[in-house]
Formats: C-alpha cells, structure tokens, sequence
C-alpha cells in the first residue's frame, strides 16, 4: 500500500478578518503551493472541512474551493462533524493515498466565523447539539463544557486555578508563534478574574471566536519524494462517535478521545509515551486536562497537571509537550479549519519549520480533533518522522 | 419496527405527547438495562434493539449544573440561568433547566422533574413540529 504523507501546508491569518472564506483558503493554498506545480497539476482530489453554512449562507464548499483552486472534474465535497471536520477531511484525504485511489490530495478546512457576531456563532454551533432535548434547554457550547468542567473539578483534586494555568501556558506557547490569533502572555489572575461565561468557566477558559482557513496537501511517499519536499508519515488515524448527549455519556472518561488515540497508536504501531507532542482540543480549557487522560498521557484524574513541566508531573505522565502552537485557545479555532491547523502545526515540528517554538528531538505528534461537545465525534492522527514507526 | 409511528413513545411526537401529559417515557434496553432518554430504537450501550418502553421516576439528583450567561438569541432574555445533567432515580441521565439560583444549586441535591406548556418565546423559536412541545425544567427539593 502507497505510505501517505503530508508534502506541504498552509494558513490564513486567523481572527477577525476582512475576508471571505473562500478567500481566506486561496491565501492559505498559495502557502501550501509556494514552489510546487499549480493544485491542477497535481491533485485528484479534495476533502474541505467546514462547520456550518449559517455564516456564509454557502454550502457546495467541494465544489467552490476546487474550482477557486483551478480544478475541475474532479472528486470534491465538504466534510462535517462540526469541529472535526478539519481532521474529518485529513482523514479522507489519508485513506485515498494509502488505498491507492489517488497519490495527491487536498485537505482543507475554512469557516468564516465572524460574519454575525458572537450570538451569530453561539446560535451557528448550537447546531452541534442535540435539537430534542438539549437546544431546547437553552444551552451553548460553554456551558457544555461547563458541565464537563464542574464534573471534573468535583471527581479530582484539580481547582479552578489550575484550569487557568493551562490557558496561560497555551498563551506562552502561542506568544512563539506567528500564525496565533493572540501571541501574547498573560497570567492566572487574568483568566481567574475574567467575566463567567457558563461557571465554572470564565472568558479566558474559552477558545476565542475567529475566520481562518488551512490547507494540507496528502501525497504518497514517492510523490513527496519527487516533489523534493520535506514529509511527515501519516502513520495511524482513528476516529470515534459517542452519543450527542452530553447528559447521557461518561462526562470525565472522554471514551470517544480514548477510541479514536488508541486506534492511531494501533495503527502506526505505537504507544502513548512515543508521542513527543500533541496537538489536543482545548475548546476549553478542562479539554485538556480530559483528554491528556483520554490519549493517555496521564493517569486518572491527573490531565489538569498538563500545563506543568514534565519533570514536575504526577508519577505514570508521559513527558509529552501539549498544544504548542498555543492550543485552540491562543493559536485560534476557526471551526472547519482547525483539525488542519494542528495538522499543520506538527508539520512544522517535525520537519524543523517551528522556529523559536520548536520542541528539541520531536518527531512523533498525536492530533486529537473533536467535534460537538468534547467526544460526540474525535478524530486522532500520528503524524511521525521516525525511523521504525510504521 | 416497521409500524412505527407519531404515536410510538419511540419517535420524537410519541414522546414530547407523553410528557404533555405528565409522564416522562424512557427506553429500557431489554438486553443490558440501559435508560435511553428520550426512548429510541436502539440501545447505544449494547447495539440491541430490543427496547422497552417504561414510566421514568421524575425524581433524581444534580450530577452536574452551570450557569449560561451568555445566551442562545431564542433564551437572551432569560439569562443568566442554571442548566444540570440530572440522574433520575431510575437510571438514566437528562439535560434540563433548573428553577433555581447558580448559588442554590449543588452536585447530590435532590430535584424533580416538571412538565411546562412551551412559551410564546419557545413557540417563536420552535420548528413547526415541535411548537406543542412541552418543555422539561428541574425544580429543588
């Protein structure tokens, strides 16, 4: 079977911008393409991620941003799965190489998410949950993760603080990175002093509000090898939905995140402590904390100790480097576009492009990319450059 | 299955008319037991499809609450309000509003299960099918 690697990525700028999101996937294909031959030389196929149409009143994004990126006539359509659409596209894209179906194709993601302001994007992602019960309740995404994060807080000895500290290391890790929404420090206090969004969660617990695009190009090995460009082997995805009630799943055994990592590590034929960096879902903070146990990095009811340096850990904590781009909360979380994001962000780790945020020797990431509230659907990649790892 | 219907507390209408009336339906699934709220076809526990359909408790306890402060447009004029994941006394788990204060409200404390006609507001809000649809709030005990 043709091994699948990533041959090249690109970005928008990520946050409030003057752009529509077809726009802001042409920015971000220039950047994937800078010196390799047009997107109508090389690619079969493309997988776009994409939350929802209520921003641009636009569905048919296969078919929009194939044709913006020159191509015609060939297999094109939008993924959904709310915020693992991203990682939901890297995943289709992953299974045509490695079939054999195509040897070049384009994952992307955008969402132009400020287009209706804040209660425009609280009313787009309620979508997400389930209409019967839950939308009916008056529920948000916040407070969703509220209920985790209450729950969490009640099983562990993790506090409020330490829930805050996570968003300040991810704000450290972000202020290193020139692609983040907000590059910038700041400490516990700010985020423990910030308005209640949906207690226990504050404003700076939550991943900001932003439009982006991104845009990774799948290829075989051999390809990448022509190409002359530097590749990162797609070694292991896995993907798991759980039900779309919050209420009626394990609200602190993120079991769907569990699935989907350990369905990656099978497949590249790894473990947990092989992975030097993780790219995770903090839509809000406390999804750290969850799903550092979910990948297995931490024991039980440790994950919350995940903004502390690994020599300071519990005993059984891999010395794994979470969300060194700065995380969904400091790097941005422009829906559809995330999961690739990350992507994109172990790519430039691996491959020595991560300039001053570097993680020295890294070459083994875990994605995790979830979709509605925390696990309803995950997507987990490993993304390795080591020498023995399938 | 195949005689499925509006009427069968496994659709959506069976059970919002149910509730109209008072009573809370659940799935039970006849193989492992589980509480599926609302009843459904399937059992997402074990994949059987053998579901029974029986009278829930409305009684049970806070497993986990917050506060919503910044609202959804149809419930801004509400806010700030107290949402929780309640354990009813027979098993399963529901989503629900609570008629109480954030400050009120603690994981363990006791509530039951009310049944309301949907607002003006929620009328406004609804799809056409759901506009009869009763809403389920959580009152202390």
């Amino acid at each position: 079977m043709p091994e699948p690697v990533i041959a090249s990525v690109g970005a928008s700028p990520i946050g409030r911008t003057d752009l529509p999101g077809r726009d802001l996937f042409s920015i971000a294909l220039a950047e994937a393409f800078d010196g390799l031959p047009d997107p109508a030389e090389l690619v079969e196929a493309v997988y776009v991620g994409n939350q929802s149409e209520s921003y641009e009143h636009q569905i048919m994004h296969g078919t929009l941003l194939a044709e913006w990126a020159g191509l015609r006539h060939v297999p094109a359509e939008r993924v959904e799965g709310c915020a693992a659409a991203g990682a939901l596209a890297l995943r289709h894209a992953v299974k045509d190489v490695r079939n054999g179906d195509h040897e070049a194709v384009l994952a992307c993601g955008v969402e132009k998410m400020t287009s209706a302001g804040t209660s425009g994007a609280t009313d787009a992602l309620s979508a997400a949950f389930d209409r019967a019960i839950e939308q009916r309740s008056g529920v948000t995404a916040p407070s969703q993760y509220a209920l985790l994060a209450q729950r969490y807080l009640h099983e562990t000895d993790a506090t409020e603080r330490d829930l805050a500290e996570i968003a300040v290391k991810n704000h450290a890790n972000a202020a290193r990175n020139p692609r983040a929404q907000f590059p910038k420090e700041i400490d516990v206090d700010t985020v423990l002093e910030s308005n209640p969004v949906a207690s226990p969660l504050k404003l700076y617990d939550c991943a900001p509000v932003g439009d982006g695009a991104a845009a990774v190009l799948v290829t075989s090995a051999e390809l990448a090898e022509d190409l002359g460009r530097p590749q990162v082997r797609v070694a292991g995805s896995g993907a798991s939905a759980n039900n779309i009630a919050v209420a009626e799943r394990d609200m602190t055994d993120i079991a769907g995140a569990r699935i989907a990592a350990e369905t990656a590590y099978e497949e590249a034929g790894i473990d947990a402590d092989a992975v030097d960096i993780a790219e995770v879902h903090d839509a809000f903070t406390v999804c750290e904390a969850l799903l550092a146990e979910a990948a297995g990095f931490a024991p039980s009811e440790m994950g919350y100790q995940s903004y502390l340096d690994p020599a300071k850990r519990a005993d059984g904590w891999t010395d794994v480097r979470l969300s060194p781009s700065g995380g969904l909360k400091a790097r941005g979380h422009p829906i559809g576009a995330t999961g690739l994001l990350q992507a994109l962000e172990a790519y430039e780790q691996l491959t020595g492009a991560a300039g001053d945020r570097a993680v020295e020797g890294a070459d083994t990431a875990l994605l995790l990319n979830e979709g509605g509230v925390a696990d309803a659907v995950t997507v987990g990649h490993v993304l390795t450059t080591a020498e023995g790892a399938r | 299955m195949t005689d499925l219907d509006a009427s069968d507390p496994r659709t959506l209408p069976g059970f919002f008319d149910a509730l109209a009336e008072g009573e809370l339906l659940g799935g039970v699934c006849a193989d492992c037991g589980q509480v599926l709220l609302p009843p459904r076809p399937a059992c997402y526990a074990c994949g059987s499809r053998a579901v029974d359909v029986e009278p829930q408790s409305p009684g049970g306890t806070i497993f986990s609450y917050t506060e919503v402060h910044a609202a959804p447009p149809a419930f801004a004029a509400d806010a700030p309000y107290t949402v929780a994941v309640v354990e009813l006394a027979d098993g399963g788990r529901l989503l629900g509003r609570v008629d109480a204060d954030y400050a009120d409200v603690a994981i363990g404390d006791p509530v039951e299960l009310t049944v309301q006609e949907p607002t003006a507001e929620q009328r406004e809000a609804a799809l056409d099918y759901e506009a009869d649809w009763p809403v389920h709030r959580f009152e202390l005990r």
